[in-house]
């Protein structure tokens, strides 16, 4: 029999990410769905990307992560909008 | 037709050497002015704001900036903002700055801002200590911004905060979170100041296009939202006042 889901883990692994030194991104969106974690939103750099990784490996191993950040990096447009 | 350039949330860090300097080359060209919108940082290390330095270095526009609440998380506030002064950036909490460009004068208000909430959601100085603190510390940086408004005499006035002052531009964004994303007391200031555009970061969720009630423009330019190295908005004189019709789109000349 598996254990209890826990209802608040999704915001500790939030916690986690704002809090980490390697990653400082609490505007990142965190769901925990059938044993894995999804993590959305734009993180500035590749570097701070592959920590997410770490920083949900290092604290709970026994889930799955589903990353679907992406990184800044948008190429210019050129438009001027008049307001 | 003055140019300004806007973006917020770049969370600079010490791994981003390099990422944003390509991207600025050709701001020059197009726009006369630069608007950062706070969260300029990761984490406010003096060594994060030296890497930005070093990506503006090539800039050849004025450039004005708000810090955010990434900036705040060392308590290092006040020596960023040392940093970017002695850089030439013009940092602005609660105060204002002028710039002429090609004869026209633009004055630019603003500071960080802070959260509380919107018409109808909001928090009040009330009960505990810890609620006063919360409440006051968006009602004392609208004070200082309207006093800050009210002291340009310009031809064009800009507000430029991190925190939203409208939740038109939070939509996107979980309402839950709308009290610790912005408050209208940033929108109801400018509306009585009558400026003529507000810029906001913060909210990386939300939208870029919003106006406040009295149909002033906002934008929140947090890059996430804009998806582009920075978005260029053209203000012209006295056109605010005249029209409020749906936004009008063309294209800069690139290259």
């Amino acid at each position: 029999m598996s254990a209890e889901p826990d209802p608040f883990l999704a915001e500790h692994i939030h916690e986690a990410l704002s809090r980490d030194q390697r990653v400082n991104a609490p505007e990142l969106r965190v769901t925990v769905e059938h044993g894995y974690v999804h993590v959305d939103g734009v993180i500035a750099t590749e570097e701070r990307k592959r920590a997410i990784a770490d920083v949900v490996g290092e604290g709970w191993h026994e889930l799955r992560l589903d990353d679907r950040t992406t990184i800044a990096d948008f190429p210019p447009d050129g438009r001027i909008e008049v307001v | 037709m003055l140019r300004l350039a806007a973006v917020g949330d770049l969370h600079v860090g010490v791994d981003s050497v390099g990422q944003l300097r390509e991207s600025l080359v050709r701001l020059s060209d197009q726009a006369d002015v630069l608007l950062l919108a706070g969260d300029l940082t990761k984490r406010g290390e003096l060594a994060e704001v030296d890497v930005l330095v070093g990506e503006l270095r090539e800039l050849s526009v004025p450039v004005v900036a708000v810090l955010g609440n990434h900036d705040h998380e060392s308590d290092q506030q006040r020596a960023l903002t040392q940093r970017l002064l002695d850089v030439g950036v013009r940092m602005l909490e609660g105060s204002a700055t002028v710039l002429e460009v090609g004869g026209t004068r633009l004055g630019i208000a603003g500071g960080k801002g802070f959260g509380g909430g919107f018409v109808g959601a909001c928090a009040t100085a009330f009960g505990e200590r810890e609620m006063k603190v919360f409440a006051n510390a968006s009602m004392l940086a609208a004070a200082a911004m309207e006093s800050a408004v009210r002291s340009l005499d310009t031809d064009l006035r800009v507000l430029l905060t991190h925190y939203a002052p409208i939740r038109g531009t939070l939509h996107g964004e979980s309402p839950e979170l709308y009290p610790l994303l912005g408050s209208y007391l940033f929108a109801e200031l400018a509306d009585r100041s009558r400026v003529d555009l507000l810029v906001h970061g913060h909210a990386h969720g939300g939208t870029e296009k919003g106006a406040t009630p009295r149909g002033i423009p906002v934008r929140n330019v947090a890059q996430p939202v804009l998806r582009r190295p920075y978005a260029v908005y053209g203000v012209e004189p006295g056109r605010h006042a005249a029209s409020r019709g749906g936004d009008r789109w063309v294209d800069a000349p690139v290259g």
